[in-house]
This record gives structure tokens, C-alpha cells and sequence, in this order.
């Protein structure tokens, strides 16, 4: 296996002492990481650790201020992109960077099209891409466009393109993150293949359970610098955690001991085409209610039929004993149902507003006089909502996008808490945030739940089901597979359900 | 076989089709359109068009518009025949529109590859500076039939093979710019840059260069243009090639050349330009009003982006049902 053989052979990249400074924000003071080839090496640290900054300094995006940086013997030339992949350096980022509308072998050799006397060969850039998928392990259709391709086959396109340059160093940021557990597998055979090819992998990953399948050795990053590098064999979970955050993580679920209510929310019965079908389920006030399933089952589809977002083909949803009208998402927001929705960026956030007016967006009517917003109110209130959230920021004026992806979460968490609602649902709640802000969302919605919210939550962590949930409704394919009691639900059950085994309590 | 399921899938076809159906049902109703001099009429019309939406077009698929073209256009054809009255010849007269033309076009370019203003601010304000410039320059002059070079005057009325030289000359220019945009690996990188202009930078594009260049390149297109302008109407004033820019638009957007970036050819925008004044003189031989056809072009812009849009979340939806395995 890899590590056995990297301890005898020089690395293929070190990077040493690297510093890098954007303005006057510090993003890495003394950064460093080795690979070696035929190695999987796992990138771990929260967001804003400096990953991203380093890895982009390795792509040619960035130039450091100072360190060094070598690949195969031969100093690294920080020119550009296009200086980096000449190197060899192959970089797939966790925002798809396909071009929709070309062919899917155009995007393979885009940049570096092939040339049969100085013109661009058509017929020789699809059969080699083909040639790649193969290897790859997928059947594509060259000549397709990218556009509307799952993505995952973005991946696959991605790692194509890598191939297809040679690349000796490549590196996966966060490529699991949007993934159903099917396409995980399908990625995990593809990076092992990289491996015994002789590649270094880089992978960066917040899914701990992942690193610790797939990779071999690991260098952890926190505040600008490494703060370790170890084989994956020789440490665990608690203790990569505590590198990470610096400190104990003793509780990444503080469950707070639930006090279960009356039902508030009532679903019969609902169904539409091809999305759900007779999906029933109560959620008390106090309760946490898991929805859990693979990608794809129809969680997400569910919230938001019964939030009002789509319209439902029958059955009905009861708020507080009062029948909730279908597609009228204002109603249920007045009538006091709150929905976080998994996408932050595109449905959760106004980007380029500040932090004040996102958090109080869902509160202008009693923040209006006449036409005018009160300003001052706005921000006090937006204030008191920053410290309830341990929010990190530099002004409350600043726009969101300036924030960490983990910070941006708990401004539309707390856009939406500030409604003081009934039922809160959360999609995806922690989907790519930093382990120590998951823990804070965590203890943010236990709290909630204890103080009489009734959460319903929509995840496909499996450590975050079990730890939060106080029910979980295993769905599959838009049915209800099965309901399990905090007591009895185990990751075997939950999964046994979710692929269409049963399982007897 | 392949070839000809590539041919149905084109983006082109459907503007081929609409045209024909416009040309065939008009002469149905009116044979004279169908007779040479009408189909010369519409060839003859569509040239100017049709050698402008070429370098639109390399614009366009980079999510970029140049709304300056029509002023430049105009200045270019009063500037050649100005000066060959003046006694600089018809290649004096060529090299000022051309080097107006790559002048204008490389502020144009300075300004939104390198400042990354937005292009339609830019050229819209070059639009005005260049026909200000142009004003101020003709001075209420006119170029007269004798103030055109013979060699000018011959593209604009001769025909070889009974078809019209300057139709000839914007159909050479799209057979070469069509290889050039298919072929050659730069003109492949507009198209990247259009379709995800950040991927563009990470996959080590030279994006500044290339949407700089391209700009340069419509520029000189425009300039070159003033002789086929000239030569069509063999006249010019201070209103030459005044609002044209839109009608090349128009004739990129009908014929497939989204405004989104990165799709589209210049045998689309072709197309469209000859959809277009298709349109125009078929409303002329049916004796309908021709305040309808404004009205139809605009029509028929909404509608080919709305078919766009239709064919992009079709393409979508097909494959995301494709490979859902939830």
C-alpha cells in the first residue's frame, strides 16, 4: 500500500513555511505539506484554517508571500493556472468549474485542445476522452454538452481532465460534500485507482468518517499553520477533532434532555407524483424529528411541499389543530413555521446585503414605520441575534458573502429563530461548516427544542441524525420505509431502512 | 448518420426552417418575391448585416455586447470616401477606417478585459463619442456618388453569377470566421470564456487577452465594413450606419447566438440576418403595413431567446432524471 512505500521514496511536493497575507488579514503564517506519490493525503482543518489558500497558492491562483514550495526535486513556479497545470498540479474545487455549453470532451481539454496541424482535432479529443471515462469507470457521451450533468459525472469529467494532463499531484476539494453514498463509493473506487497509478491525492474532506476510509496519512491545519501531520492508522476521530479545533470537542451533540409537548404539526396522507406518496407523520413540540433517507428520497421535497413552497397532490398538513392552506409559504411563515433551506447561497441569503439586513429581513414588519425601516432597531436587533449566535464578524455593515461558510448558516439560522416560530425546519443544517460551528449549531437547536420549538431536521449525516434526533423517519424513493425512537436507532438500521431493507425493533 | 443527427440538433435549423417558410410562404402569396431581382433585394440588404454579426458574434459567445459597431460602421464609410475625394486613394481611405475601427475597438477592450468595466456601459458610451466624433468631423458634408472609389462602387453594384458581390464578400468571411470559430484552439477559449468565465481563469485561459483581442478584432471588422456600407449605398452622411448595432444584435440573438455566452456560430447569426430582412421585405411584397414589421423582428427576438431558454432546461431536466438514483 501506499504509505509503505512513501516512506522510502522522496515526496513529489513539499511545500514549507508558506505565508500568505490578503490586506491586512493574515491567511496562512507557516503552512507546510509533503506528498509523496501513490499516497492519498487527507487536507483537514475547520474553514478558514487556510486549506483553501494554500491549496490555491498550489494552483496558481494565489502567489505566496514566502516559503517554499517544490515539486519532484525542481523548485515551483508560482506564475499563474496555467503555469501550475504545465506542472503537473491538477486542481477539482468544490464549486463545479465545467463550461455547461461545451461538449463534454471539450471540457476535458479545454485550453489544451488537441492539434492536427495546428488545428483543433475533434475526433482525437473524444475518442481519448472516452478512453478516460472508461478508465474512470463511467460511460459519457463525448459529445455532449456539460450542462445539467449530475455532480458527480462533473467529477468524473473533472478527474478526466486531470488524467488527460498528466497530473502528478492532484487535488479533490471537498468533492463528497454534495454526493448521495452510491456516487461517494463510485468516487472512493476512482481515487484508489489514482493511487496505485502513482498519483498523490490530496482530499479535503469535513466528513471525518470519510478521511479515515479512504486516506493514508493526513496533515491538519489550523489558524494559517500545520499543526500536524500523522499516518491515518496511527491517530482516531477525538483526536484529529481536538487538532483541529485546538481544543476538547467533548460534545460535538449536545443533547439536552428533551421535554416532548402536544403534536403541533400534522402531515396525512401527502403525496405528489413522482416526488412522495402517503407520507403521515406527527412532530411534537420539544421533539427533534430526523428525516432521514439517501439523496434523492424526497426529504427535501416533503419540507417543502409542507411548508408551501410546491403544491401537493393530496393529503393535508394541521398546524396547532388548524388545517394549513397548500403553496402558500407566507401563511405557514405567519402562522409560525420557519424553513432553514439547505442551499444557503442561492435561497437562504442575500449575498451582497450586510449581516444587519439578513438577519432582519424576516422581522420588517415590526421593524417598519410607515415606509421607513428603522435603521437603529435593525441593527439592535440584529446585534443582540450576533451574540446570541457567537457570530464572528468584523461589522454588522459588512455583506454576508464576507463571512465563513459556517458563520453564513448561523445568520440564516438566526434570521429565522428570530421569528420565534413553532416548528423550525432545517435542511441540511451543518451541510459544509467547520466541526466547532456544527457544534455550536447543534447546542443552538437543542436549546431551542427544550425551550418548546418543535425542529424538524432533514440531514444526511448519519453522526448527526443519531446525535440531535430524538425520532428518525427513514424514507426511500418518496415512501416511508420506517420510524425509529432515539433509543433504537443505530447507523445499521437507519441504512438498512434507507436502502429498502426492514429491520425489527 | 452521425453527421446528420448532429445537422438536426443544430441550434441553426430551426432559423433555416423559419426562413424557408418565410421566403415560401410569401412567394406563394406574392411570386414576385421569389423572382431574382427579389431574392437580390434581400442578398443585397442582408450583407452589411450579416459581415457585422460576424464580429458580434465573437463577442457575444464571450458574455460580452459591442454597441459601438454602428457608429464606427458609419464613420469608417464617410472616412473612405472623404479621403479618396481628398486625393489619399481608395487604400488611404481603407487604412484610417481600419485603424479607427482597431482603435476604438482596443479602448473597447482596454477598458473591459483589463478595468473589467461592464461592456455595456463601454460601448454604449463609445456609441456616442464615435458618432459625436463622426458628427463633428462630416460637419453637415455628404459623400456623393462621385466621392466614392470606383472600386467601391463596383462591389456595391456588380454581381458575379447573378448574385451580388457584397453578398459573395459576407459569405467568404463567414466560411472563414465558421473554421476559425470551430478550429482553431483561441476561438475555442471565447467560448469557454462565455460559458463560466471563472472556470475560464482556473483552467488557465488568458481571459484579459482574449476578450481584449476580440474586441480589437469586431473593431476591425467595422472599420472594414465602411467600404461594403459605402459601396451598398454609395452615399454617405453623419446619420450612416445609425441604430444598426441593434439589427446586428438582433440577427446574432434570432439565429442562436445567445446573449447568456457560449453558444451560438456565426452561421447562426448569418442566418439571422437573413431571417431578419427576409422578414422585413416579405412584409414589403405582402402589402401589410411596415409598421408591423418592427414589430414582428421584435416578436421574433423574444421568441428565439425564449426557445433558448426552453432548449437549455430541456437539456437540463432529460439528464438530471438520467442519473438520479435516489
Amino acid at each position: 500500500m501506499g504509505p509503505i512505500k512513501s516512506t522510502v521514496t522522496v515526496p513529489v511536493l513539499t511545500m514549507e513555511h508558506v505565508a500568505k497575507s490578503f490586506g491586512g488579514v493574515t491567511a496562512l503564517v507557516d503552512a507546510s505539506l509533503s506528498l509523496y506519490a501513490g499516497e492519498i493525503h487527507a487536507l483537514l482543518g475547520e474553514n478558514g484554517a487556510g486549506k483553501s489558500t494554500l491549496l490555491k497558492t498550489l494552483a496558481g491562483v494565489h502567489k505566496a508571500d514566502s516559503g517554499e514550495i517544490s515539486l519532484e526535486g525542481k523548485p515551483f513556479i508560482q506564475g499563474g493556472t496555467r503555469e501550475s497545470i504545465e506542472q503537473g498540479v491538477a486542481v477539482i474545487y468544490q464549486e463545479p468549474s465545467l463550461f455547461p455549453d461545451l461538449t463534454l470532451a471539450e471540457n476535458v481539454f479545454i485550453g489544451r485542445h488537441l492539434l492536427k496541424a495546428g488545428l483543433v482535432d475533434w475526433s482525437e479529443m473524444e475518442e481519448r476522452s472516452v478512453a478516460l471515462f472508461e478508465r474512470l469507470g463511467v460511460t459519457l457521451d463525448p459529445q455532449s454538452k456539460a450542462r445539467g450533468i449530475s455532480i458527480a459525472d462533473q467529477q468524473i469529467v473533472e478527474i478526466a481532465k486531470a488524467l488527460s494532463t498528466d497530473a502528478r499531484v492532484i487535488v479533490m476539494d471537498e468533492p463528497t460534500a454534495a454526493l448521495s453514498s452510491k456516487e461517494v463509493e463510485r468516487l472512493f473506487t476512482v481515487v484508489r485507482n489514482l493511487r496505485e497509478q502513482g498519483s498523490a491525492v490530496v482530499f479535503v474532506s469535513h466528513r471525518l468518517d470519510e478521511v479515515f476510509v479512504l486516506c493514508d496519512r493526513m496533515t491538519v491545519m489550523r489558524d494559517g499553520s500545520t499543526v500536524g501531520v500523522s499516518m491515518i492508522s496511527e491517530t482516531s476521530e477525538p483526536e484529529v477533532v481536538k487538532m483541529m479545533v485546538g481544543r476538547e470537542v467533548s460534545e460535538l451533540f449536545p443533547k439536552l434532555e428533551p421535554q416532548i409537548g402536544d403534536v403541533v404539526l400534522q402531515v396525512k396522507s401527502l403525496s405528489l407524483a413522482g416526488q412522495f406518496a402517503d407520507i403521515s407523520f406527527d412532530v411534537r413540540a420539544g421533539e427533534i424529528f430526523a428525516l432521514a433517507g439517501l439523496v434523492g428520497s424526497g426529504r427535501s421535497e416533503i419540507i417543502r411541499a409542507l411548508f408551501g413552497i410546491d403544491l401537493y397532490d393530496s393529503g393535508t398538513v394541521t398546524l396547532a389543530g388548524k388545517l394549513l392552506p397548500a403553496g402558500k409559504p407566507a401563511v405557514s411563515m405567519e402562522r409560525g413555521i420557519a424553513l432553514v433551506p439547505e442551499d444557503r447561497r442561492q435561497q437562504g441569503l442575500f449575498m451582497a446585503t450586510s449581516i444587519a439586513r439578513n438577519v432582519a429581513v424576516t422581522m420588517l414588519k415590526k421593524l417598519t414605520s410607515g415606509f421607513r425601516v428603522k435603521r437603529l432597531d435593525e441593527e439592535s436587533t440584529a446585534r443582540t441575534w450576533a451574540e446570541t449566535l457567537q457570530l464572528k464578524f468584523a461589522s454588522l455593515s459588512d455583506p454576508v458573502e464576507r463571512l465563513s461558510g459556517g458563520n453564513q448558516q448561523k445568520v440564516v439560522l438566526g434570521k429565522w429563530l428570530a421569528t420565534e416560530p413553532t416548528v423550525l425546519i432545517v435542511d441540511e443544517p451543518t451541510r459544509g461548516i467547520d466541526v466547532g460551528t456544527k457544534a455550536e449549531v447543534h447546542r443552538l437547536l437543542s436549546q431551542k427544542a427544550q425551550q418548546g420549538m418543535a425542529v424538524i431536521m432533514v440531514s444526511s449525516e448519519l453522526p448527526e441524525v443519531l446525535g440531535m434526533a430524538d425520532r428518525v423517519f427513514v424514507m426511500r424513493e418518496g415512501r416511508h420505509q420506517g420510524t425509529l425512537e432515539r433509543v433504537d436507532a443505530t447507523p445499521e438500521r437507519i441504512i438498512t431502512l434507507a436502502t429498502g431493507g426492514t429491520v425489527s425493533v | 448518420m452521425k453527421a446528420m443527427r448532429s445537422l438536426l440538433k443544430a441550434r441553426e435549423l430551426p432559423v433555416f426552417l423559419a426562413l424557408v417558410l418565410v421566403v415560401g410562404l410569401t412567394g406563394v402569396a406574392n411570386p414576385t418575391f421569389l423572382s431574382a431581382t427579389g431574392a437580390r433585394d434581400i442578398l443585397l440588404g442582408v450583407a452589411i448585416v450579416a459581415i457585422l454579426a460576424i464580429g458580434q458574434t465573437f463577442v457575444i459567445v464571450m458574455r460580452h455586447i459591442d454597441l459601438s459597431v454602428g457608429s464606427l460602421v458609419g464613420f469608417a464609410s464617410f472616412l473612405i470616401g472623404d479621403l479618396y475625394s481628398q486625393g489619399y486613394g481608395l487604400w488611404g481611405g481603407l487604412a484610417a477606417a481600419l485603424g479607427v475601427g482597431v482603435l476604438v475597438g482596443g479602448v473597447n477592450g482596454f477598458l473591459v478585459a483589463y478595468l473589467k468595466l461592464p461592456s455595456l456601459v463601454v460601448t454604449l458610451g463609445a456609441l456616442y463619442v464615435v458618432r459625436g466624433i463622426f458628427n463633428d468631423y462630416a460637419f453637415g458634408r455628404t459623400i456623393t456618388a462621385a466621392m466614392v472609389p470606383p472600386e467601391v462602387a463596383w462591389i456595391g453594384l456588380n454581381r458575379i453569377g447573378g448574385i451580388p458581390v457584397l453578398f459573395l464578400m459576407g459569405l467568404v468571411l463567414v466560411v472563414v470566421s465558421g473554421f476559425i470559430m470551430r478550429r482553431v484552439r483561441s476561438a475555442r477559449d471565447l467560448y469557454a470564456i462565455g460559458s463560466n468565465p471563472a472556470a475560464a481563469e482556473l483552467a488557465g485561459i488568458p481571459v484579459a487577452r482574449r476578450v481584449f483581442t476580440a474586441f480589437v478584432i469586431n473593431g476591425a471588422i467595422a472599420g472594414l465594413a465602411g467600404a461594403v456600407m459605402l459601396g451598398r449605398f454609395n452615399a454617405a452622411n453623419a446619420n450612416s450606419g445609425l441604430a444598426i448595432e441593434l439589427v446586428v444584435i438582433a440577427a446574432c440573438v434570432v439565429g442562436g447566438v445567445t446573449i447568456a455566452g457560449g453558444s451560438g456560430s456565426v452561421w447562426g447569426a448569418f442566418l439571422g440576418a437573413i431571417l431578419l430582412q427576409g422578414i422585413t421585405r416579405a412584409i414589403g411584397a405582402l402589402g401589410i403595413p411596415q409598421f408591423w414589421q418592427q414589430a414582428f423582428n421584435g416578436g421574433l427576438i423574444i421568441l428565439a431567446i425564449a426557445f433558448d431558454k426552453y432548449l437549455s432546461t430541456r437539456v437540463k431536466t432529460t439528464t438530471i432524471m438520467g442519473s438520479d438514483d435516489g
